[in-house]
């Protein structure tokens, strides 16, 4: 990595009238494996190297970035940038950062198995192995996809309030998509699986026995599954479900950025307002944090992309919304310092307010004594289907793999449980809330253009008393 | 692009260099292509500019094949010791990688091109900084219309290209693009959201997408919550759009292949009502994605993917055309081959006729978060955001919010009635392939809203 071209920008920048610069090197080193219907579809590999520079000038902001690490071309990008930037000042967003001190710190996440340890022949047979383990289970599967990725980035961050951070992140993460078929009816099931960390994780997740399991449970709810009742029920919905729940509504909400309209136009804005510090949102069983100190999760990070110390956030306690997740830009109009949310998914974008690992927290129930405690419901372990409106208040879960409960047990399954409720009844009808928590990965769009970044979101099964399923 | 590379080579040498070692190394096909985007985007929100964002990229994409083995890779460094240490690892990868038997090769060259002139403005090559004055003038225009605030971006773009095969195919191609989207707001529950997309300034009419996303915000203040129920509705040209842009995606024969298309097993089937017919149009005169020529080198053509309802074609590249004994319909992506535009005939209505034909139904402005239950059967839900209204007795009565519509793709297909003359080319967030699409009066869509 050329350091020194970083060194150089934020010095050209503040040459040219910045009052601030930062400056991010990235370099992503990324192999990439996909199998469909057990056909090797291709294999690939990339490098990619660039440097993304944003700065105030006249307290308005501007970005720019460019992967031709060539100091001649970098400094006449920076003249056009600033000059872009200028000549917006007429109507420009004055911007302040909120204060934070400078960080000066190299880190590295190792790698137990290595990335380049493993030959591109095996990483493919993992996948082809996955493929025959389906086929042996003799559903009836037409359609397989599955992939397998492994993303290194070392990124180098350094800013004009002396801050300069090195991060080396290891990535990997596999993608499925199954179409299970009985008769004229079909089933389809995705996920994704991620880890920060080395090929270690691939061999922990037991791909082949995740996909056979799927590919049964499809079957089952194919042949089995009944389409239930429209009414109220209790519903105690496992950890993917708990974890998809907290990352649209209780984690998109409180990203400040939006709160304040920035992203209006695309990823849209919050029913919450920062008067609501304190607002009981959910029961006093519901706590949820933001976490990217978690070692080897797929939102890790030890600073984020302002140089800002990564630190937990806790969003909601007992119930009552007690922190928002924040730039320093949010932070600044809070009067408050950042506490390290900003991220960037790549080099030529700028970065913006993200969720890192999103959970609901434990409780002290085991998920049996969550449904012993139902006598009529349904207990939902995936899902399909599922959306939330730009206030992220309206939201939809289809249950893919649901049975029904009764007297406490588990019976029947159950065909596309849907709930359909707001944010304030979703959290207030938690009653009890389990320990068997699980993370769960996802690549979470947001921003313009679009940057679909690494999250976990997750928790432990949670129970919802009397809402309404369709 | 004539950038030269450290080495003193240009991209297109270091393209013909690669193309020659590879060969050399034993591959069979080889498709290499170099870009190079300069683009100045501008957002804003609360009528203000929030940043401006500058971003210049180059680089090679290369896909080779030996003995049905493939890889791809891309080459960011345009250097030559870049180039030499990726034709390495590519020859490494293919060696140790499985056979694709489905893989049936790349388009035989060579071909003749056409490109239309208005897909190349030099004014907006050069639209630098000016670029910010429309967005002054979209955020005071919006103003005079009754907004409150809007948020949006504009981003201007040039770009250039050059493809190469190791089958005789060699093609040059540059463009512009403009794209705004304004989303204007009256209230918190108020909003309206619009976008003007052209290749070049001539086409660029962004003051009736300004005006159209504020008369929405404007008309849309004070909603009340929608009952859930069957509903006759008119889709303005955003929310058509997003439903469109799953029918071109399931055109795909590798969404087809992977259970992702609601469109498989139908071909000479009905998939639409008589009003459907549908293209794909690489050759668009206006066309935010027209190209010349196709991933593999295929000039590009229009392919009728639904006429009058009747579904006519899937989607193929060379290979998949050979695997399936059909003509490629010139859509590479070689992997999975991709629309570029779709295109919707009009119909002959305009929005008040068709609202003024309604007892009961809902005019919707807008949509996102389109999620499947399942993409083979086409079960979904959309959520309508920004204004939606209710329709009684062939009038607009109040605005709404709270809804969702919880349909199938192929019901709202089947129930398309009516489209208007008047059409608009939509691009966007979750509009990734630009669709010009006319308004739709849908009858019978299935509307649901959150329960207690």
């Amino acid at each position: 990595m050329d350091k020194d071209l970083a060194d150089f920008s934020i010095g050209y920048a503040q040459k040219l009238g910045a009052s601030y610069a930062e400056a991010r090197l990235d370099l992503h080193t990324t192999n990439a494996f996909m199998l469909k219907n057990g056909m090797p579809e291709i294999s690939g590999f990339d490098r990619l190297s660039g440097i993304g520079i944003r700065f105030i000038v006249n307290k308005g902001l501007g970005f720019v970035s460019t992967n031709t690490l060539d100091k001649q071309r970098l400094k006449g990008l920076i003249e056009k940038a600033i000059a872009s930037t200028k000549a917006a000042a007429r109507f420009k967003e004055n911007i302040t950062l909120a204060d934070d001190k400078a960080h000066r710190k190299t880190y590295e996440l190792k790698q137990k198995v290595k990335f380049d340890n493993v030959d591109p022949e095996d990483k493919m047979r993992i996948l082809m192995d996955a493929d025959k383990a389906i086929l042996a289970t003799k559903v009836k599967v037409p359609g397989r996809y599955i992939s397998l990725t492994d993303t290194q980035t070392e990124e180098y961050l350094v800013n004009t309030d002396g801050t300069s951070i090195t991060g080396i992140v290891p990535k990997v993460s596999f993608f499925y998509y199954l179409t299970v078929q009985n008769g004229a009816q079909t089933m389809q099931r995705f996920w994704q699986k991620g880890n920060s960390g080395g090929f270690e994780y691939v061999k922990q997740w037991d791909i082949p026995k995740l996909l056979a399991d799927e590919a049964k449970a499809c079957q089952l709810n194919l042949t089995k599954g009944k389409k239930l009742t429209p009414g109220h029920y209790d519903v105690v919905c496992a950890p993917q479900v708990v974890g998809i729940m907290v990352h649209e509504s209780g984690g998109h909400p409180y990203e400040a950025d939006r709160i304040f309209g920035r992203e209006a136009a695309q990823a849209g804005e919050s029913f919450i307002t920062p008067e609501m510090i304190g607002y009981q949102i959910g029961s006093p069983a519901v706590n949820i944090v933001d976490d990217p100190t978690v070692e080897n999760s797929y939102g890790y990070y030890q600073f984020d992309n302002e140089g800002v110390k990564a630190r937990r956030k806790h969003l909601v306690k007992d119930g009552k919304i007690t922190e928002l997740l924040h730039n320093r830009e949010t932070a600044a109009a809070m009067q408050l310092p950042s506490n390290g949310s900003s991220r960037a998914v790549d080099y030529d974008k700028e970065s913006i307010v993200r969720m890192s690992n999103t959970i609901l927290l434990p409780g002290k129930y085991s998920e049996e004594e969550l449904i012993k405690g139902v006598k009529k419901g349904v207990y939902i372990k995936n899902f399909m289907e599922w959306n939330i409106d730009d206030k992220r208040i309206n939201q939809k879960y289809v249950g893919a793999e649901a049975y029904l409960i009764e007297n406490g047990r588990l019976t029947t399954p159950v065909r596309n449980p849907a709930i359909e409720i707001s944010t304030f009844n979703l959290w207030k009808a938690v009653d009890a809330v389990a320990n068997n928590t699980e993370y769960h990965a996802g690549n979470c769009g947001k921003g313009e253009p679009m940057q679909a970044i690494p999250v976990w979101f997750g928790g432990p099964s949670m129970r919802l008393r009397g809402i309404m399923l369709k | 692009m004539t950038a030269a590379t450290k080495k003193g080579m240009d991209v297109e040498e270091l393209s013909r260099y690669v193309l020659t070692e590879l060969q050399k190394k034993g591959a069979d096909d080889v498709v290499i292509t170099s870009y190079g985007k300069s683009s100045l985007l501008v957002k804003f929100s609360n009528n203000l500019v929030n940043t401006t964002k500058t971003v210049d990229q180059a680089g090679l994409s290369v896909f080779i094949s030996m003995d049905r083995k493939l890889v791809t890779t891309n080459i960011f460094d345009l250097t030559r010791n870049s180039a030499d240490e990726s034709i390495k690892k590519l020859i490494s990868f293919v060696k140790s990688a499985e056979k694709n038997e489905d893989y049936n090769g790349i388009a035989e060259g060579k071909f003749r091109y056409q490109t239309k002139p208005e897909w190349y403005d030099p004014k907006v090559e050069k639209l630098g900084e000016k670029s910010i004055d429309y967005v002054k003038d979209a955020i005071d225009l919006s103003l005079r219309e009754g907004a409150k605030r809007s948020a949006g971006v504009l981003e201007s773009s040039s770009f250039n290209s050059y493809l190469l095969t190791s089958n005789g195919v060699e093609n040059r191609e540059k463009g512009t693009k403009l794209y705004l989207s304004i989303r204007s707001f009256t209230d918190k529950d108020a909003s309206g959201h619009m976008v003007a997309v052209s290749r070049n300034l001539a086409g660029f009419n962004w003051r009736p997408a300004v005006m159209k996303a504020a008369e929405i915000a404007r008309t849309s203040r004070k909603p009340v919550s929608c009952e859930s129920g069957k509903y006759d509705v008119v889709f303005d040209y955003l929310p058509f759009a997003n439903i469109l842009g799953t029918v071109g995606s399931a055109a795909s024969i590798f969404s087809v292949e992977t259970g992702l298309s609601f469109l498989k097993g139908l071909q000479g089937k009905r998939v639409g009502s008589d009003a459907i017919t549908f293209a794909d149009d690489a050759t668009l005169s206006n066309g935010l994605n027209s190209e010349s020529c196709d991933g593999e080198g295929v000039p590009s053509q229009r392919n009728v993917i639904i006429d009058r309802g009747i579904l006519k074609t899937y989607l193929h590249n060379t290979s998949t055309a050979k695997k399936y004994k059909v003509k490629t319909t010139a859509n590479a992506g070689i992997i999975a081959p991709t629309a570029f535009n779709l295109v919707l005939e009009p119909g002959n209505l305009n929005k008040e006729s068709m609202i003024s034909s309604i007892k009961r139904g809902i005019y919707i402005t807008n949509v996102w978060y389109t999620r499947f239950q399942n993409y083979a059967t086409g079960d979904f839900s959309t959520i309508p955001r920004d204004g939606a209204f209710l329709i009684e007795n062939g009038k607009i009565k109040h605005p709404l919010k709270d809804l969702r519509v919880s349909d199938n793709v192929l019901n709202i297909l089947k129930s398309t009635e009516a489209l208007t003359k008047e059409r608009w080319q939509i691009f966007g967030w979750e509009v990734d392939t630009p669709t010009v699409t006319p308004m739709a009066l849908v009858r019978n869509v299935n509307i649901t809203r959150s329960e207690k």
